[in-house]
């Protein structure tokens, strides 16, 4: 099965574009379960379309607001939801304080490498 | 047997089986059910085939092949049952005789039901479904829920475990305990709404539903603790009430004891014991024996207490240690400990209260207490129990009214 990880972060000070990913979890993105991963911008750069019957409406900003925000997503293969847990503790141990990840099965998808 | 017994004895059972074949637990009740019904049908002039189990897998399995060819889709999992039907040890029609033996799956439907992923209420009543065998509607009843949100709730868990890929499986080593616990907790949990008095005898049926977890898994101690525990609680069942009217231990028709019960948990107990690894089961099916004796010991009582205080942090468990802690060194030794406790939100922790204030003849505020405890009562006996003892204290609580006002 393919999962979706939504990794949510707290706020940071630092720049999280002049910081790299941390080693331990660079070599986490390359196991073979990984499939594809991408890191976002922090909110700050999110823009939210909205479709407000019919009309489109366009908004500064995440759509979720919350204090954690969508830093990423990570799309793994696993045999089983407890395989995608253990999959996910992995990377969150090497993850600040704070962080969540929400795991979710994949419905359809079309991967294209990056 | 009865034939509702032995459905009810089977329906866990195969439907584990079944589970295992289809990997999908609502296509499996489906074809479970129309199996009982067949049986319901056949079986009484036919007669109970010589392995009922056996039966009703294979029949479940024949309607599972119907079921998904009518319908016309997962294609190709049809084909590998249907293939798997050929091959498999089965004669055409389900008459089979009792050598074949069939794998117990039970386990892995437990482990999969209270799998951390999904919420407890759902896994509560999954379990009561599936395991227990209970119908929705028993369900909905026993948790005064309606009907609807019942139905809706088991649905959802299902869908959940067949979306997310929740595994049909007896976790590794090094999760066993974890989720072990999940699973001892969710039938603890059945058990103790059972003492509401509710319509479905929910403390029978977390019994029902400890005995295989006991025979499929010999060598947990706390697995073996948790049904000792349960049937040396349940076995006072009878005596606990006396027309309507609650009654404390002490006072209890030692003969109205159900002793056959109480022999089978305290054998499960020493079983345990023999592990030589205590849980939080253990400590208290350890406590529930001791309460069966009399006199009580209640130094032994209380540093049992004390010991599951430590590994619980529980404030309820601390609550019945000052009870002990009362009969040893008195009313107010015990309210020494009470006092210490976050506990204004439970029931039985004004009443404990309030009768230690009694005994310690503090009965203007063992009034107070009685009539706090009143108010949060659940069930009808407990609120006759408390309101009489609030009728007892009564006259106490005018008279300190009267030397506070003077």
């Amino acid at each position: 099965m393919q999962y979706a990880f939504l990794a949510y972060t707290p706020p940071e000070e630092t720049d999280r574009a002049t910081r790299p990913i941390p080693g331990a979890l660079a070599d986490l993105f390359d196991q073979p379960d990984v499939t594809g991963w991408a890191r976002l911008h922090a909110h700050e750069s999110a823009t939210t379309l909205r479709n407000d019957e019919g009309r489109m409406l366009l908004t500064d900003g995440p759509f979720i607001d919350s204090k954690e925000y969508l830093a990423g997503l990570i799309l793994i293969e696993a045999d089983n939801l407890d395989r995608a847990l253990a999959i996910a503790e992995g990377m969150l141990q090497e993850t600040r304080p704070g962080t969540a990840i929400e795991v979710r099965p994949v419905l359809a998808g079309h991967f294209r490498g990056a | 047997m009865a034939l509702d017994a032995v459905f009810r004895d089977q329906w866990g059972r195969v439907l584990a089986t079944l589970v295992g074949v289809l990997g999908d637990i609502e296509l499996a009740e489906e074809a479970v059910a129309e199996a009982f019904a067949v049986a319901a049908e056949r079986w009484p002039h036919d007669g109970e085939p010589a392995n009922p189990t056996g039966w009703l897998v294979t029949t479940a399995r024949h309607r599972a092949v119907d079921q998904l060819r009518r319908r016309q889709v997962l294609a190709a999992k049809t084909k590998l049952l249907a293939r798997d039907i050929e091959t498999g040890p089965q004669p055409p029609e389900p008459l089979m005789d009792d050598t074949v033996s069939i794998p117990d799956e039970r386990l892995e439907l437990v482990f999969t039901c209270c799998h951390p992923a999904l919420a407890l209420e759902a896994q509560v009543a999954l379990t009561l479904r599936t395991l227990g065998g209970l119908s929705t509607d028993e369900i909905a009843l026993a948790f005064l829920v309606p009907f609807e949100t019942m139905s809706k709730r088991l649905t959802r868990a299902k869908h959940k475990i067949r979306d997310a890929g929740i595994p049909f499986t007896v976790p590794p080593d090094h999760q066993l305990p974890d989720r072990l616990a999940a699973v001892l907790s969710v039938v603890y949990l059945i058990f103790n709404q059972g003492w509401g008095g509710g319509r479905v005898d929910l403390a029978a049926e977390a019994i029902h539903l400890g005995r295989p977890l006991a025979d499929l898994m010999p060598d947990e101690p706390e697995v073996l603790a948790l049904l000792a525990l349960m049937l040396l609680h349940d076995a006072r069942k009878a005596a606990r009430l006396r027309d309507g009217e609650l009654v404390p231990l002490d006072g209890q028709d030692r003969s109205l004891w159900d002793t056959r019960q109480i022999d089978e948990g305290r054998a499960l107990l020493r079983r345990a014991m023999t592990q030589r690894r205590t849980g939080p089961y253990l400590l208290q099916a350890a406590i529930a024996d001791l309460h069966l004796y009399q006199p009580r010991d209640w130094r032994q009582i209380a540093a049992l207490y004390e010991r599951l205080a430590r590994r619980t942090r529980s404030a309820i468990v601390e609550m019945n240690r000052a009870i002990a802690v009362a009969e040893i060194d008195g009313p107010e030794a015990g309210l020494t400990v009470l006092d210490r406790l976050d506990l204004d939100h439970y029931r039985y922790f004004h009443s404990t209260r309030a009768e230690l204030l009694r005994r310690a003849g503090r009965d203007g505020e063992a009034h107070r207490a009685y009539r706090r405890a009143l108010d949060l009562a659940q069930t009808e006996p407990e609120q006759r129990f408390l309101a009489e003892r609030l009728a007892e204290t009564a006259r106490y609580d005018r008279t300190e009214h009267d030397t506070t006002g003077r």
